[in-house]
């Protein structure tokens, strides 16, 4: 339901430029954009879990603090409250977390984290939490990647990972926004394409002088056969694939390759779209 | 028809016509068509025949008349003529016509950069020109006439006061002159040439809306202007770090078998692949003749690295542009600037007096102590490259120390010529960008030999602190890892001296941290002498047995190996043979432990120890080649460390719908834009840090490979890694041959000419306000602009 097979959108402000985007982010509906939201928040809970755990077993204190603060915890809240403040306004950032973590680590959940780990070795609770922020910060839920056609200039790949933060971002922005969209009645049509110059973009580009052909190869894969596009590059032993990750269907594969003849060459577009 | 012909009228033709001899054709005309006239005409059948022939008469006439006096062969050359005309002239011009019109297609483009100031007032937007629809603007022009910017453009004057030759600029760019590319903020009404772009810019809009009579699609292309003055600059490939020339000359010819197989194998299967990219070259259909555009692109780049400087100085011309009227300074401005005057009037006479009596004497004495170390330098590399004959290796090949001091010889040697490049760059242009990757390194090695002293200095007086310390521990190991007599005879002649040697060791190590880190690593292999030599005994000896072992286990199973077809045959032995051999094959057998035990201990020392020289050889390449300069410029300016460019399409839609209502009619003309941002991808730190991949593969590929273990299970000689790999990172920040002490003398030598040069023409160009006494030459940027503006 999160995601689907790949699936092309077509941005063409102009004849001569386009940008072709495979994803497997379905069309953002709004039960979908709240679901995104959710995962998110869960990925950020589990993260800040894990932080935590790691934070209660190996750097604070222990049992001195926990003892005598037990009972006053409410106390404590209210004056960490205030704790905050200062540093917060100072840009003090070690001294921000410091003072953040420790008052997670007192407060009910954190109790509570820590009593969970307490009979857990140390080794495991390590691997554990460390594998947990790793799969919730590194966790990809789509991927998108796009070629960007411009007539005269070349071709550009784009490889985005859209990586937690962004997607993140986007989602939420993209709940309030549909609304708006609702209202105005405009855009409804672009689901692909959030924000793409993220963290993990990988871009490259491939001037048109340099480009010896553009054309579609089959490969065997397994059992079944794949249609991929291929860029021929000048002086260079690689060919380039497009869509390397996803490799998509060949009836994709076919409608990128024809807007390619479109509209990377001059004087063919009519004859071959 | 007939009957609007008057009776007598036919009559009296009829009659002429009967003169003329022609009454009996008509007859006969009339005999033939009797029926047809019957039925059409009934009645009036006389008046219509006359009428018909009438006309045929008079046709008739006029065919003669116009025979006799020549008209149809006047005609005929007429006629011959103007299709000659057609065929030569109007079928191949409509022909180029048509084909240029395919060829270009309405596609415009336009450069545009995005940090360009943008006003709502009118101006003239002037740039490069690469090809009819491909236009670079470099500037917008505030309150000028077309008319006159073109004159001012011809005449040169908006680029006068060129700090360096303006036909640089355009040797760089490709372009012999800059043009008017149109017009910004005028209203339609105004006529402007067809080729022209009309550009509506103002503060609240970040792409310009672009029209052009000839184009029917736009990609206006955004960039930033990179900023010369901070060594910015955008580039299509990845800035060089390392030197570019290979080191072909530093290879040794060290004859290993196994190095050769390797390097075998990925020549074949380089040869493999260059020939399928060959095959793959045949097979492609056609070749498509580039554009004009798309050849642009290189230039293109170029232009974006000079935009900013051309565009100041055209800024700086425009006050040039058209007659205005000269603002006059008031009397307490004259005031301030006579006094100013004075004072620069006197700093520059201290300068003057400075810089001809006092400078050239420092300058003279510096260069004749950089040669005389220049010359000490070039002895000392000399005996350190002296090679007994060509394939024996030198000294630097043997130890690390000789060969830290040769790298250190050799930047020593290439930092003169180096900086003399780079101060040749003040006689240019900042847009040129060629030097930029000299300056990178040049700082870099600065800043790493800096780096290395200082962390020397602290480790140097660390070791002398605890030399004594560090001394017993070495001599206590060393009593551990040797035999009795070894130990009576060097060890004990050793011992008073070592701490002396460690104090020295923390000594050097005032030059530099990897003079104690190189030391250290000949100190160990020269104490570790001893176990090499065993290890290569006993490897001999284990290797020897496993041979042994195997031959005689083929005779007890009544084989043999056969050396002339290298294959295993059986073979009839004699009962004596075969007793000797068993009894043979038993003994070493039983030998075997005892023998491998020998061999895995020194075998495992030696592997240690290697592996000790390989973590001393990373530390120096670390020292010697970080690149600690780029990483710093990564973090502050991604800008200086260009890694390519990258486009990003904008959504041309929002931009349009920002657009306010009174302009929404002129949207509807805009033809159909596409909105794109070129952008500068600073480089990877994966391309920073090649090298060091580069070579983490090589060592991982030599030492971590099955052969490496089965050659240890073996017993047979593991081979050193080809000092040639290890150390290709390190000299890859030097150049392959080294400037002669002649060569240097003469560059350090030509460097005062250009140096004086560019102290006078500063010296000229400080004095030029005082002199010119506020003429408009040389007002500020901002002012002239400032008052350009007020003008308008």
């Amino acid at each position: 339901m999160l995601t689907t097979a790949p699936r092309l959108y077509i941005r063409r402000p102009s004849p001569t430029t386009a940008e072709f985007t495979v994803t497997t982010c379905p069309p953002l509906t709004l039960p979908l954009r709240l679901l995104l939201l959710t995962l998110h928040l869960l990925r950020l809970v589990v993260a800040a879990a894990a932080v935590l755990t790691l934070y209660s077993r190996f750097l604070s204190i222990p049992p001195t603090t926990t003892t005598t603060t037990t009972t006053t915890t409410t106390t404590t809240t209210t004056t960490t409250k205030q704790l905050l403040l200062p540093p917060l306004l100072a840009g003090d950032v070690p001294t921000l977390l410091t003072t953040l973590l420790q008052a997670a680590h007192l407060s009910q959940p954190g109790v509570f984290l820590t009593a969970l780990a307490a009979p857990v070795a140390d080794w495991a609770v390590a691997l554990l939490s460390l594998g947990a922020l790793y799969a919730a910060v590194c966790f990809q839920l789509h991927k998108t990647e796009s070629v960007l056609v411009l007539r005269g200039l070349g071709i550009q790949t784009c490889s985005s990972a859209s990586s937690s933060a962004a997607a993140a971002a986007a989602a939420a922005a993209g709940t309030l926004g549909w609304w708006w969209a609702g209202k105005v009645g405009g855009g409804g049509a672009g689901g692909g394409t959030g924000s793409k110059s993220g963290w993990g973009t990988q871009t490259r580009f491939i001037p048109t002088e340099k480009i010896r052909d553009v054309l579609i190869n089959e490969a065997f894969r397994g059992f079944e056969v794949r249609y991929y596009l291929i860029v021929v590059v000048e002086g260079e032993e690689e060919l380039v694939v497009l869509f390397p990750g996803l490799l998509p269907r060949r009836k994709i594969v076919e409608a990128v390759w024809r807007g390619f003849r479109g509209c990377l060459v001059e004087g063919e577009g009519g004859e071959k779209g | 028809m007939s009957q609007s012909l008057a009776p007598e009228c036919n009559e009296i033709k009829e009659g002429a016509l009967k003169e003329r001899g022609i009454d009996k054709l008509l007859d006969e005309a009339r005999e033939d068509n009797k029926e047809n006239d019957a039925a059409l005409m009934g009645k009036r059948k006389s008046g219509y025949i006359t009428a018909r022939w009438d006309l045929v008469t008079r046709l008739y006439e006029l065919a003669i008349f116009a025979w006799n006096y020549g008209v149809v062969t006047r005609a005929a050359k007429g006629f011959a003529v103007l299709s000659l005309v057609f065929l030569l002239i109007f079928l191949p011009v409509e022909r180029l016509a048509t084909r240029e019109g395919n060829l270009h297609d309405g596609l415009m483009r336009v450069f545009w950069p995005a940090d360009l100031p943008r006003s709502d007032l009118r101006g003239v937007v002037v740039g490069w020109r690469n090809s009819a629809l491909d236009v670079f603007v470099l500037a917008i022009l505030e309150e000028v006439e077309p008319r006159n910017v073109e004159w001012a453009l011809k005449m040169g004057t908006l680029l006068r006061n060129a700090p360096h030759p303006v036909s640089r600029i355009y040797e760089l760019c490709g372009q012999s002159a800059i043009y008017v590319l149109g017009v910004s903020n005028t209203p339609d009404t105004v006529e402007v040439d067809p080729s022209w772009i009309r550009v509506a810019i103002g503060p609240g809009r970040q792409p310009p809306a672009v029209t052009c009579l000839r184009a029917s699609s736009i990609q206006v292309i955004l960039f930033e202007r990179p900023h010369p003055e901070r060594m910015q600059y955008i580039s299509l490939n990845p800035i060089e770090l390392a030197l570019g020339d290979k080191h072909d000359g530093f290879k040794q010819e060290v004859p290993d078998g196994c190095e050769d197989d390797d390097e075998k194998e990925d020549r074949k299967k380089k040869e493999q692949k260059r020939q399928l990219v060959e095959k793959l070259r045949q097979h492609s259909i056609f070749k498509r003749v580039p554009s004009a555009k798309e050849k642009a692109l290189a230039k293109v780049v170029n232009q974006i690295n000079c935009a900013w400087e051309l565009e100041q100085l055209l800024q700086k011309n425009v006050s040039r542009i058209g007659t205005r009227p000269k603002r006059t300074l008031s009397v307490s401005e004259r005031v301030v600037e006579s006094a100013t005057t004075a004072r620069d009037m006197m700093l520059v006479w201290m300068w003057d007096m400075f810089t001809i009596y006092v400078w050239p004497v420092i300058k003279k004495i510096f260069v004749l102590g950089l040669v005389a170390h220049r010359v000490a330098g070039e002895i000392l590399l000399r005996i350190l490259e002296w090679r007994a004959q060509p394939g024996y290796a030198a000294l630097k090949d043997v130890s690390a120390t000789a060969q830290q001091v040769e790298i250190r010889l050799q930047q020593f040697c290439y930092w003169p010529m180096q900086y003399v490049t780079l101060r040749l760059r003040k006689n240019d242009w900042e847009s040129v960008t060629t030097s930029h990757p000299d300056y990178i390194r040049f700082y870099n090695s600065l800043w790493l030999v800096a780096n290395d002293v200082i962390i020397g200095i602290a480790l140097g007086s660390y070791i002398i602190d605890n030399s004594g310390w560090v001394a017993e521990e070495i001599s206590q190991l060393l009593s551990q890892y040797t035999v009795d007599a070894l130990q009576s005879s060097c060890i004990e002649a050793l011992r008073p001296v070592l701490p002396h040697v460690i104090w020295f060791i923390g000594f050097s190590s005032f030059a530099g941290a990897s003079m104690p880190i190189a030391l250290f690593s000949d100190l160990l292999s020269i104490l570790t002498l001893h176990i090499y030599s065993f290890y290569l005994a006993s490897a001999r000896i284990y290797h020897w047995q496993l041979n042994i072992l195997i031959s005689l286990f083929h005779l007890f199973r009544g084989k043999k190996h056969n050396v002339l077809r290298n294959r295993i045959d059986s073979c009839d032995y004699d009962l004596d043979q075969l007793l000797v051999g068993t009894i043979l094959f038993t003994l070493l057998f039983f030998l075997l432990p005892t023998v491998a035990v020998f061999y895995l201990n020194f075998a495992i020392a030696r592997m240690t120890i290697i592996s000790l020289k390989a973590v001393f050889d990373t530390m120096l390449s670390c020292l010697n080649h970080f690149p600690l300069f780029a990483l710093m410029l990564r973090v502050k300016d991604p800008g200086r460390l260009p890694g390519g460019i990258r486009f990003e399409l904008r959504d041309t839609q929002d931009f349009r719908h920002s657009v306010d209502d009174p302009t929404q009619k002129e949207q509807q003309q805009l033809p159909s834009t596409s909105v794109i941002y070129l952008k500068s991808v600073p480089l990877s730190f994966k391309a920073m840090f090649h090298q060091y991949f580069q070579m983490g593969h090589r060592i991982r590929k030599h030492y971590l490979s099955p052969r490496v273990l089965l050659c240890l299970l073996t017993g047979k000689f593991v081979p050193p890694l080809n000092r040639k790999n290890l150390y290709s990172l390190q000299y890859s920040m030097l150049p392959a041959r080294r400037a002669g002490v002649l060569e240097m003398w003469n560059a350090v030598n030509s460097l005062p000419a250009s140096g004086s040069a560019s102290a006078s023409a500063s010296l000229s160009s400080r004095k030029m306000p005082v002199l010119a006494n506020g003429g408009d030459g040389k007002l500020p940027v901002n002012h002239s602009r400032g008052r350009a503006r007020g003008l308008g």
